[in-house]
């Protein structure tokens, strides 16, 4: 008699959890809302776990890795003289392209203003390559916008918040970016291939003269999801399937997706 | 039941905080340790079925509010894994009272190593069929690896949140 009442109970209990999470799923405009309850209620336990664990790890991290961090600051140092000396340079030639590209009416997007934004957040889930960043709404920062840091493209926003915003990395599996190679004659979809992982471009058409090393950048199509010249990635190997007509590429994204701490959001919106 | 839904609550909210500040960024070979799949399963190994399906559906719903990933899925992946080690668990196999020392955490290695698949599967439910292109079979070994290692301390755990007592193995 009680184990089937306790029979009963468990499935009471599963089903309405099942309807619970089908309702929730199907009525999307609820997750918004849900997101931020949620924040509200796990903050405090984040910030108990925040408070204890943080300055542990920080401490065994800075104890066993402190002669890297010295020698990692004095490569930074290096690389910084040397970036700053090549922005010297570009500035000529940055202010030749805007001149031509203003007579052209074609944007180009060193013209275009940037927010900078501190990563606060990785992806939790393995199944989806995300990052949160420190500004949102308030800063200006809206959906649709691109996000470049360490020398190229990373991806873009796909939610904000007041104060923050999602953004989804081009290596993502529902990535898909317009790239242009070839002196801007070939363009190509370049998908993304997952967490930690490279990208790739398919079907890429005989006639395209593309060898290792070829650098890829955003199209700038009209109605496409970024303006053109952003890079994107360099092609690593180039493969031909027997029997196919079309080349499959493997590519290296311009900008080192696993080491993200500040990135620039791009105040360029998509056309509607 | 009643008396230990409190806090089990209160351990699941402390380890969905865990997940989300720890977890997220500790990553082993690339890939996320899920101990919001872990711990509903602990709580099934251990014979509580309704709280293992509480702690899965409030674990699961609050990490998917924070993930870009289709609603629901870590709560359906969730409830799956507590229900079937709560299966296990009424028949006394998997707690660390009743069962060989190695059982339980070769019970969590087994659900750690298909969890991934289940969520991919339930991701094709939803209709997002690219979720496949991640690379599963690290998620699979890393979560086992880690859900064996991790098993007997969370079933210990999951064992004084519900009441059940201290183990004496």
């Amino acid at each position: 008699m009680v184990s089937e009442r306790s029979r009963r109970r468990v499935w009471t209990t599963s089903v309405l959890a099942l309807t619970l999470v089908i309702l929730l799923y199907l009525t999307g405009g609820v997750v918004s809302g849900l997101r931020s309850a949620a924040n509200l209620v796990v903050a405090p336990f984040s910030f108990v776990i925040n408070a204890v664990a943080r300055p542990i790890g920080h401490t065994l991290a800075g104890a066993i890795n402190y002669s890297d961090v010295v020698a990692q600051n004095q490569k930074l140092r290096y690389q910084l003289g040397r970036a700053e000396l090549r922005a010297n340079e570009a500035w000529a030639f940055e202010r030749q392209m805007l001149q031509l590209t203003t007579e052209l009416h074609v944007p180009f997007v060193g013209a275009l203003g940037t927010v900078s934004a501190q990563v606060s957040a990785l992806s939790p889930t393995n199944f989806a390559a995300t990052i949160d960043i420190s500004k949102g709404r308030d800063d200006g920062v809206l959906a649709g916008m691109p996000v470049v840091a360490n020398g190229g493209l990373i991806g873009h926003v796909i939610a904000t918040t007041p104060h923050g915003a999602t953004v989804q990395l081009i290596s993502d599996t529902h990535s898909q970016v317009g790239v242009t190679f070839a002196k801007g004659t070939s363009d190509i979809i370049v998908a993304g291939n997952g967490v930690n992982h490279g990208l790739s471009a398919t079907s890429v058409p005989f006639s395209s003269v593309i060898t290792p090393g070829t650098k890829l950048s955003t199209d700038g199509l009209s109605g496409g999801l970024y303006p053109p010249g952003l890079p994107v990635a360099s092609v690593k190997t180039v493969t031909l399937t027997p029997g196919a007509a079309t080349y499959n590429l493997t590519l290296q994204p311009a900008a080192d997706l696993r080491h993200l701490a500040y990135v620039d959001v791009v105040l360029w919106e998509p056309a509607a | 039941m009643t008396r230990s839904v409190v806090p089990v609550t209160v351990v699941t909210l402390f380890l969905v905080a865990l997940q989300l500040s720890i977890f997220s960024s500790l990553r082993f070979a690339g890939v996320v340790i899920m101990i919001v799949w872990l711990w509903p399963l602990c709580l099934g190994l251990v014979g509580r079925t309704g709280l293992g399906l509480w702690s899965a559906s409030v674990a699961g719903v609050f990490f998917d509010t924070h993930s870009v990933t289709p609603f629901g899925l870590t709560a359906l992946v969730a409830l799956t894994l507590a229900y079937g080690a709560s299966r296990l668990g009424k028949e006394g196999v998997g707690d660390l009272e009743s069962a060989a020392w190695w059982v339980t955490p070769a019970l969590a290695g087994v659900g750690g190593l298909f969890a991934p698949v289940l969520f991919v599967a339930a991701g094709a439910l939803a209709l997002d069929f690219s979720l496949w292109r991640n690379s599963v079979a690290p998620m699979m070994l890393v979560n086992a690896l880690a859900f064996i290692v991790l098993a007997r301390p969370v079933t210990r755990l999951a064992r004084w949140s519900s009441g059940l007592g201290r183990s004496r193995r």
